[in-house]
């Protein structure tokens, strides 16, 4: 028997709507604790929509109607009277384009935790902005100039500072939307790595267009198509004997 | 494969790919019909365009392993295609397996007598014909993508064990009747073992074969007929 993680998100039945138009049809999903699972599909099919519903980024987006359950460690997280911004701080996410805030390195980072009250003194916030900086993979290139402003970097550095920030407020899950399309080859070499890494840690989603991506990083990957999930499976048996021939037919490069 | 890839030249490499070992399957089979002929025969005449057609065969390999490489460094393969391109790659590496067997047979024709006993080159040939058959049948479940007529390829090889068996047994019955045999006999043994070796390699391209088609490799062990004591 094979050993498999713990189900830490599990979507039941979900629906999305935006107006009248719906985005995600009865999606039913289990994402693995300290897993990567990676979502590939056509343009459109969802994929976003689906890992917005994890920390209800959809909730800022007026027209958009979520029906469904998502719960986290068996909590559902659609409850009116949940907390978003605690959700928000377990469950944090990572942009296709690096978007650090035009501030420092250093409050990049320690903004995060400031603002969900951790780190109280500022030796304490140091401590958090080197741990983040160190796990993202950032920190021998930056420990010199933190006071400068994170814009200032290349764009495979903005991202891990985006990864870092991420980390920072110690979050249990990470959503990343095409977090490497922005990237030449070594800093996704890099990112990849640290995906890797991370995932010793938390629960990893990552939409990605790259299927060679999927396969690098993942241990499962689901494929949607217009806003249905087709196939889940291990990313193994998706890209070498999938089950859907519409699956196949995506991967393979015969599709549209 | 129904559908076509979006992109017409990956799907034209895919199908020059899959033909190029067709091209180098019928090349073989009719490399091992030309040798199993000049043995039966003992025909000598033919002997040398027997081995000048391995060559053939073993530029077949390399260009198909050059172009296994291209279409994994342009195209990355997935799932059925990925299966396609590692099985030719397979399915080459054994067609050129056998290529090697015919032509070491051939050269077995070279010190041969022509007045072989009738019933030594009779179980010689039943044994050349099934494996002839064989490797026919193989190939046209790659054409056809029959994982059926694959899997009873892979089934028969027992058969041929036992006509190698049977065959072999003949060959040490006309060295036992006289010493002076021994050189011919042991060539013939040789010839009957390279046979059986082919069939070998047959059942691994039908297993190629089912891989390709099922994207899982046959389960448990082929049933074995009867085997030379080695
Ligand atoms: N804010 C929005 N308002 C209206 N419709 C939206 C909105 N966001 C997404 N949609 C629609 O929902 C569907 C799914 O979009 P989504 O962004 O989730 O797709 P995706 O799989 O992430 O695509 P891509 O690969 O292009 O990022 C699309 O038809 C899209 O037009
Ligand atoms: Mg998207």
């Amino acid at each position: 028997m094979e050993l498999m993680n713990n189900v830490k998100i599990k979507s039941k039945n979900l629906n999305v709507y935006y107006g009248e138009k719906q985005a995600l049809f009865d999606v039913n999903l289990d994402l693995n604790e300290k897993e990567v699972t990676a979502l590939i599909g056509p343009s459109g099919c969802g994929k976003s929509t689906f890992i917005r519903c994890i920390n209800r980024m959809n909730d800022v987006i007026d027209i958009c109607k979520v029906s469904g359950n998502i719960e986290i460690d068996g909590v559902e997280i659609n409850d009116k009277n949940l907390d978003v911004v605690s959700l928000r701080e377990r469950v944090g996410m990572v942009f296709q384009k690096p978007n650090p805030f035009p501030k420092s390195i250093y409050d990049n980072i320690s903004y995060g935790p400031k603002i969900h009250g951790k780190g109280e003194t500022k030796s304490e916030l140091d401590e958090i902005v080197e741990n983040s900086l160190k796990k993202a993979a950032l920190w021998e290139e930056v420990k010199d100039r933190l006071d400068e402003p994170g814009t200032g970097l290349s764009g495979g550095q903005q991202q891990r500072l985006c990864i870092a920030r991420a980390i920072s407020v110690n979050p249990e899950v990470i959503l990343m939307d095409e977090p490497c399309s922005a990237l030449d080859p070594i800093a996704t070499a890099k990112i990849e790595e640290l995906i890797d890494e991370l995932k010793k840690t938390y629960t990893i989603v990552i939409v990605t267009h790259s299927m060679a991506q999927a396969v690098r990083v993942s241990q499962k990957t689901g494929f949607f198509h217009l806003g249905k999930l087709i196939e889940v499976g291990k990313t193994e048996k998706i890209f070498k004997n999938p089950d859907n021939k519409m699956t196949q037919d995506y991967i393979t490069g015969r599709f549209g | 494969m129904s559908n076509e890839h979006t992109v017409k030249s990956y799907e034209e490499e895919l199908r020059y790919l899959i033909d190029s070992v067709i091209k180098m399957g019928s090349l073989t089979e009719s490399q091992l019909v030309d040798s199993m002929d000049a043995v039966i025969k003992v025909d000598k005449d033919s002997i040398d365009k027997i081995i000048k057609s391995d060559d053939e065969i073993n530029k077949f390999r390399s260009k198909i392993d050059t172009q296994i490489m291209t279409l994994l460094v342009k195209r990355a393969p997935m799932a059925i295609d990925l299966r396609e391109t590692i099985s030719s790659l397979k399915i080459s590496q054994d067609l050129e397996r056998i290529g090697d067997l015919s032509k070491s047979n051939a050269k077995k024709v070279k010190p041969l007598p022509l007045d072989l006993p009738e019933e030594l080159l009779g179980n010689l040939k039943r044994l050349g014909d099934l494996v002839i058959k064989q490797l026919n049948d193989v190939l046209d479940s790659y054409v056809n993508k029959n994982y059926g007529k694959a899997k009873e390829v892979w089934e028969k090889d027992e058969q041929v064990d036992d006509l190698t068996y049977i065959a072999m047994e003949s060959v040490i019955d006309f060295l036992s009747k006289d010493k002076k045999n021994l050189d011919f006999s042991t060539h013939l043994i040789f010839a009957t073992k390279n046979l059986e070796r082919a069939g070998d390699h047959i059942t691994n391209i039908a297993e190629s074969i089912c891989f390709l088609i099922k994207g899982e490799y046959l389960k448990g062990s082929r049933p074995k007929g009867k085997v030379i004591q080695q």
